[in-house]
């Protein structure tokens, strides 16, 4: 108990007060207090179109993440001995390599001339190469490949709890393995795995080096927004106002995660 | 430090600020900083005016990067007068102007060589030309003017251009046919308009200067707006000054700061004014210092390569920073919102 006291006071003074700072700073202009900030976020529409194009990307990277993380945390939860350790090497592996490396190599392999291209239009699926770069769906796939990790590693800890005797007493009560599967495990992992998604969808809301290396500067996300309002206009007033509307749309996600949780834990 | 905890130290420098946090006066300074562009630049400044700088005074230079604007706005907010120097570019230097960011240059204690007179203003000294301009990859059809670099039915490719309508702005109105002695006062409705009609052939607005020559090279976009320095004397890459945007960017003194490092400061302004420190500087990068004595430095060979090398500086076009300044904001919304039109 005798560290909570100095932790609180690094997390007051570390986060909390620059958060108090960053809402000052939206609120107050030439003229003392204003809410002229806000009312240039509301009534101009591209302020507003960047925070919903943010959760639309977000949403998806974060649904492509959750299902390809979900099964692959699924199969990992079922080898054993050195197959298992080995698979998780696989996933943790990418931890150590910088995101800004992890994001450029997508370069290399969705570029005209990259691997993928390349192997499309050996194969005949393709006579001319594909922009798969500088869209969205670059985006999400540089976004889905950084957050894929953080879905296994809980699911796989939640999913190697699960008791397997409810597996198996299901099974001799005659249930089909899709049944087993949808009515035993998967209510089990649930918990775990929204968690998951919420912290994944948060994490995906301030997503910068992604979108602004494979975005092209044609994918639009409130991080690269914020970075233009902060170092190149720079007004600050208009950045803290944007970054308060987020967090209260955070919050609000946060809120709701908090009562479906609840409502399935009653 | 990447940006995301730059912002936090700038809330948090902010902060400090009402503690009362006031510079320890000393006559003898052993090293002064500066923020400049970082790269390339960064180098030819190091090697061109520092290292002489350095061994007469025997004062130390500390080099940060990079200079986005917003840094200079939280130094001085936030009551941290240890950065002396800082670079930015003509239209920045009428907003620091503006905010009261920097400080009223004392000329005569400078003592400069004979310098291009745009380079010399009041709270500023320009310091480095650049200019930006087209290039493509090698083999595709050459581009003449900005009418060519925008038509993509007779230069087919895909294009990469600026997410900055500084510098896309007046190259649309020039290829529509406006010279560049009218460009100013600028037709924003009709750049944007001529923007809708080319946006299509864009497959990258570029944030940074060294991605253009890398995506000529992997063949990602055939024609690129680019920085002169990134895209001269670069295999594979051709280019041409012809109705380029020339630029300059300026050295400034941060507000506040100690009359001993502003001294200091002074000296090194003054080397930046020593053509042959500037053609040690140019053998770095591609860019060209502010002396009209310059040119008989260069090697001969490379001349081509300089904003300021004769020939090209007569075909260029500068921008007008007060528009930019008195402008900036409302075009700035207005290109946001055709970003997010894509």
């Amino acid at each position: 108990m005798r560290f909570v006291g100095p932790l609180l006071a690094v997390v007051v003074v570390c986060f909390d007060i620059p958060v108090l700072f960053m809402l000052s700073y939206s609120l107050s202009g030439t003229q003392g207090l204003t809410l002229a900030n806000y009312g240039a976020v509301f009534s101009s529409p591209v302020f507003l179109k960047v925070i919903a194009n943010t959760l639309r990307i977000s949403l998806i990277a974060t649904a492509v993440s959750a299902v390809l993380g979900y099964a692959l945390a699924y199969w990992i939860s079922g080898l054993q001995g050195w197959a298992r350790n080995l698979a998780l090497t696989a996933v943790v592996l990418p931890f150590w390599v910088s995101i800004l490396v992890r994001t450029y190599a997508w370069i290399v392999v969705l570029g005209n001339g990259g691997l993928v291209n390349r192997l499309l239009q050996w194969s005949g699926i393709s006579t001319e190469a594909v922009q798969f770069l500088y869209t969205d769906f670059g985006v999400i796939v540089g976004m889905a490949n950084i957050s894929i990790p953080l879905f296994v590693l809980p699911l796989y800890a939640a999913m190697i709890r699960i008791d397997r005797r409810y597996m198996q007493a299901a099974a001799s009560l005659g249930a089909s393995n899709s049944v087993i599967f949808w009515k035993v495990f998967f209510p089990i992992s649930v918990p775990a795995f929204l968690s998951s998604i919420l912290l994944v969808f948060i994490l995906c809301l301030g997503f910068y080096v992604t979108p602004a290396v494979l975005g092209g500067g044609r994918v639009p996300m409130v991080a690269n927004m914020l970075d233009t309002y902060i170092n190149r206009i720079p007004r600050w007033g208009t950045a803290s106002a944007v970054s308060t509307v987020l967090l209260v749309v955070t919050l609000a996600l946060f809120a709701g995660y908090r009562r479906a949780n609840a409502r399935l834990g009653g | 430090m990447d940006r995301r905890t730059f912002s936090k130290f700038a809330f948090v420098t902010t902060l400090m600020a009402g503690a009362g946090h006031a510079p320890a006066a000393s006559a003898q300074v052993r090293q002064i900083r500066m923020i400049e562009a970082g790269g390339k630049s960064g180098d030819s400044v190091e090697d061109g005016y520092i290292k002489p700088f350095t061994k007469k005074t025997g004062i130390k230079v500390v080099r940060e990067s990079p200079n986005e604007f917003g840094k200079l706005r939280a130094l001085v907010e936030g009551g941290r007068t240890d950065v002396v120097l800082f670079e930015m570019g003509a239209a920045s230097l009428e907003q620091a102007k503006s905010l009261n960011l920097v400080e009223k240059l004392d000329w005569s204690k400078i003592a400069a060589m004979p310098i291009f007179p745009e380079a010399k203003d009041d709270f500023g000294m320009g310091y480095q030309f650049y200019s930006t301009l087209m290039a493509w990859r090698k083999g595709v059809k050459a581009p003449a003017s900005w009418k060519d670099f925008y038509d993509a039915k007779a230069f087919p490719g895909k294009r990469s251009l600026p997410d900055d309508p500084v510098f896309v702005l007046p190259t649309v109105l020039l290829a529509a046919g406006v010279p560049m002695k009218d460009l100013y006062p600028l037709d924003v409705d009709r750049a944007f308009r001529q923007l809708d009609a080319v946006k299509k052939d864009v497959s990258v607005w570029w944030k940074a200067g060294a991605q253009p020559p890398q995506l000529l090279r992997d063949n990602e976009v055939q024609y690129a707006m680019a920085y002169s320095g990134r895209v001269t004397g670069q295999e594979g890459i051709e280019y041409t000054f012809n109705q380029a945007n020339l630029d300059l960017s300026f050295f400034c003194v941060v507000k506040g700061s100690s009359t001993a490092d502003v001294d200091a400061a002074y000296k090194l302004l003054y080397e930046m004014s020593v053509p042959a420190n500037q053609a040690m500087a140019a053998e770095v990068i591609s860019y060209t210092g502010n002396s009209p004595d310059l040119e008989a430095l260069l090697p001969p060979a490379k001349l081509g390569q300089f904003p300021t090398a004769s020939a090209n500086k007569t075909v260029q076009f500068f921008n007008d920073a007060a528009w930019w300044f008195k402008n900036g904001d409302d075009v700035q919304k207005r290109w946001q919102e055709f970003i997010l039109s894509l």
